[in-house]
């Protein structure tokens, strides 16, 4: 079987979490960087790869597979030497782990993607705010996080559902939480903080996977030092975007427009401008 | 040996799912029926079992679960004699039909389910008509529904991932899709007409699960006639209780 070939974008939480198990559990594979900023998601190439065109994506022999926590289900079964805590084989510890994985999706990853969008990347690139989106979004993230707080985190484990150790939908999750780092720190700061158990989670995960984790974030952090720059800037100037460091943040933009297709269609009006840029790519391409 | 309790609520699709897997598998539980309608999920009984007060829940013994998908791979995994194809043993199998499970929440739940909630359940349950979030949970739908006959269902079977029987994926998704049946006749014709292969694969569905497909749908099938009653008689404006008055089953 020829070597496992993962297909991620960092800026991408769950390519993040895919990345880090990997290398945390010693899974010899090739990294393809998918750069959503730039289109390559939409190649001919990779649509063979994952034809709803997102990212990660893996290719092992014979098997194209995508989303995330499949792919992670699936390398921590299949390959030798996965120490069990990633996902148990006994089946109640198990079928715990794949619940809070299952309710990830409509919860803390809907949450938190949306509210990144509609707070910090609408307003870094000077275009309109959707209020209703933004708060829809924060209800469901703060939601969530008094879900993971009140009853994920239940126990003295420091993991959840109880774990003394991290499972696949920790890290899963805690990959999804760190795009909050984009925020301003003040609303970060915000939403975050009354939440002990949380904060002490992404803590425990962070160094159960280290040096990896902070490896992989490194594409983030450069990132939240750049939003950090444009809100400086446009606190002081009151203009939009115009210069090369603002197109790159355009392309951020993209990245989290694209990734979700809810966020996309009710949008209108990021909704126009993703048309846009997507067709700016496919130009740029010709 | 204690059984296994299920509990459902059969107008929740989640809930149909697990339900329908169970009786197809010989799997002995007992039926607890919890009824959103009468708002049951919020007692501190039902909270005990599921903090989350969502159907389907099980408790196997001592162990509580939560979350149909995870419970469809339990119950897949922890007794004996299921055939291989509802959840296959082999990985590269097995990561596919996860994969399927995993898209569901985002795509088609998140369409069909706010799409009939927000169109024709709402007055059922007391609640307001919402159009503009039926609007966006209908584009989701059409999105989901045009994926699932394009990619999802791409290959020779008549299943999804091309594959000649059912699994759980299966299962969960038509359950899922059979909520629809809620919709008027127009309605349903024009969001699942031009998707035949999607038609196909719920009446094979439909076929590999007999006859407890169609028992576990019973209870939608009489709330869909209630609608129907109610639009005909629309100029009362007093909403009917949906339990009192008996209608003969069409199926």
């Amino acid at each position: 079987m020829g070597k496992l070939k993962v297909y991620a974008d960092r800026m991408s939480q769950p390519s993040r979490a895919v990345l880090i198990f990997c290398r945390i559990s010693g899974i010899d594979f090739e990294e393809i960087k998918v750069d959503i900023s730039k289109g390559q998601h939409l190649s001919p190439d990779f649509t063979e790869v994952n034809p709803l065109q997102k990212v990660p994506a893996i290719v092992h022999g014979s098997l194209k597979l995508f989303e995330s926590h499949a792919i992670l289900v699936y390398l921590a079964s299949a390959f030798t030497g996965i120490a069990d805590h990633w996902y148990p084989t006994e089946l109640s510890r198990r079928a715990k782990i794949n619940s809070v994985m299952d309710w990830h999706h409509s919860n803390l990853r809907n949450g938190a993607v949306n509210y990144v969008i509609n707070t910090t990347l609408a307003p870094a690139l000077g275009r309109q705010l959707n209020p209703k989106a933004a708060t829809e979004a924060e209800n469901v993230l703060l939601s969530s996080l008094k879900t993971l707080e009140d009853i994920w985190l239940n126990g003295d484990g420091g993991f959840l559902c109880n774990g003394i150790q991290p499972s696949l939908a920790d890290l899963s999750m805690v990959c999804e939480l760190m795009q909050l780092e984009v925020l301003d720190e003040r609303d970060r700061s915000r939403i975050l903080s009354p939440y002990k158990k949380v904060l002490q989670w992404i803590e425990n995960t962070r160094t159960a996977t280290n040096p990896h984790f902070e490896e992989v974030h490194n594409i983030l952090y450069r990132a939240k030092k750049k939003f950090e720059q444009q809100r400086a800037r446009t606190a002081e100037t009151r203009t939009g975007p115009s210069n090369k460091v603002d197109e790159h943040l355009d392309s951020i933009c993209v990245i989290w427009m694209q990734s979700q297709d809810k966020v996309v269609l009710t949008e209108g009006n990021l909704c126009k401008r993703q048309e846009n840029l997507t067709a700016d790519t496919h130009q740029r391409k010709k | 040996m204690l059984k296994v309790k299920v509990y459902a609520d059969r107008m929740s699709q989640p809930s149909r799912a697990v339900l329908i897997f169970c009786k197809v598998n010989g799997i002995e539980f007992d039926e607890i029926k919890v009824e959103i309608s009468k708002r049951q999920q919020l007692s501190p009984e039902f909270a005990d079992i599921n903090p989350f007060k969502k159907l389907p829940a099980i408790v196997d013994g001592r162990f509580k679960l939560f979350e149909s998908h995870a419970i469809l791979i339990y119950l897949a995994s922890a007794f004996p004699g299921i055939p291989d194809h509802w959840y296959p043993a082999d990985l590269s199998r097995r990561a596919r039909v996860h994969s399927v499970l995993d898209w569901h929440h985002l795509n088609l739940r998140h369409g069909a389910a706010p799409f009939v909630l927000h169109t024709v359940l709402a007055p059922v349950l007391g609640l307001p008509l919402n159009p503009q979030a039926a609007a966006e949970a209908e584009k989701i739908l059409i999105s989901s529904l045009s994926k699932l006959e394009n990619i999802w269902l791409k290959g020779n079977g008549r299943y999804l991932l091309g594959g000649l029987r059912p699994s759980i994926a299966d299962l969960s998704l038509v359950c899922e899709i059979m909520q629809l049946e809620l919709l008027d006749e127009k309605d349903q014709e024009r969001i699942l007409g031009p998707h035949k292969k999607v038609q196909q694969w719920i009446e094979s569905t439909r076929d590999a699960t007999r006859p407890h497909f169609d028992e576990v749908h019973k209870v939608l099938y009489k709330v869909k006639e209630i609608i129907r009653a109610k639009k005909s008689n629309q100029g009362d404006g007093v909403m009917q209780s949906r339990t009192k008055t008996p209608l003969a089953s069409k199926m």
